[in-house]
């Protein structure tokens, strides 16, 4: 898995491209929460090339998106499709998360 | 159920994973399924094999024996085993599903998913050793 970040005016960008797996997750988890304690309170996860998610991967996402409820801020995921979609759908998760089709779209609501 | 059993065991880590995926997507292969379904059942595999890793030799260690056989072209019959405290997965409550962000629990969903994914599925203690078998693909798993 890759993450790479992009700092917008409103929100930071992270490019995830990949296998979110046991052995990785806690990387995602603490990219986001080193721009969350830098100030970061809206975090686009761009899911286009996210091949994979396992329940390491949800619990990661849901941290996140908790964490930073907690701020008043949010996670928001684009890009979401094939397996990691219909892992978020049968875990009845992607209606707690703001979700776009693309990332131009989840730009635009902010 | 006749068919012959491949089999391969490594030490019970998260770092084994991937040896597993492999080798029992050689089985996927011979049983004719598909690059689509390959990553649903590195999903079960996954979710399975990180619970023996986390908590079947607390606190040693021990080793996973995962096996398979292609029950008929298109389905495959997988088995993992563990010789480590006796447990058995799939009688843990269901996960949480409704509630808003800040109710929802981050964990137990590892199992939810291998039940929705799997076909047939069970757990056996024999012989001082944890056994979970299951067939792949299951009815809600076709080749999306």
């Amino acid at each position: 898995m890759n993450i790479e970040p992009t700092e917008l005016e409103k929100a930071i960008v992270l490019k995830v491209v990949g296998r979110m797996d046991a052995e990785n997750a806690d990387d995602f988890q603490q990219a986001c929460e080193r721009w969350i304690a830098q100030g970061s309170r809206h975090l686009i996860a761009d899911l286009d090339g996210l091949q994979y998610v396992s329940s390491m991967g949800l619990r990661a996402f849901l941290a996140v998106a908790q964490k930073l409820q907690s701020l008043s801020g949010s996670l928001i995921l684009c890009g979401l499709h094939g397996l990691p979609r219909q892992v978020f759908e049968m875990t009845r998760l992607l209606s707690l998360f703001p979700v776009y089709d693309n990332l131009q779209q989840a730009i635009d609501t902010l | 159920m006749d068919a012959p059993f491949a089999r391969l065991t490594l030490p019970a880590r998260i770092d084994s994973v991937p040896a597993f995926h492999e080798f029992v997507r050689l089985g996927a292969e011979l049983a004719g399924l598909g690059p689509p379904e390959m990553d649903w059942l590195d999903l079960v595999l996954e979710e399975i094999l990180v619970n023996i890793a986390r908590y079947a030799y607390q606190p040693g260690t021990g080793d996973i024996e995962v096996g398979y056989a292609v029950e008929q072209p298109g389905l495959l019959l997988v088995e993992i085993s563990d010789k480590g405290s006796a447990f058995n997965p799939l009688a843990s409550d269901p996960p949480v599903l409704g509630g808003g962000l800040a109710d929802r629990p981050i964990g137990g969903l590892g199992v939810f998913l291998v039940k929705n994914i799997v076909g047939s599925l069970a757990y056996r203690r024999e012989q001082d050793r944890n056994t979970i078998s299951f067939t792949f693909p299951g009815p809600n798993r076709g080749a999306a």
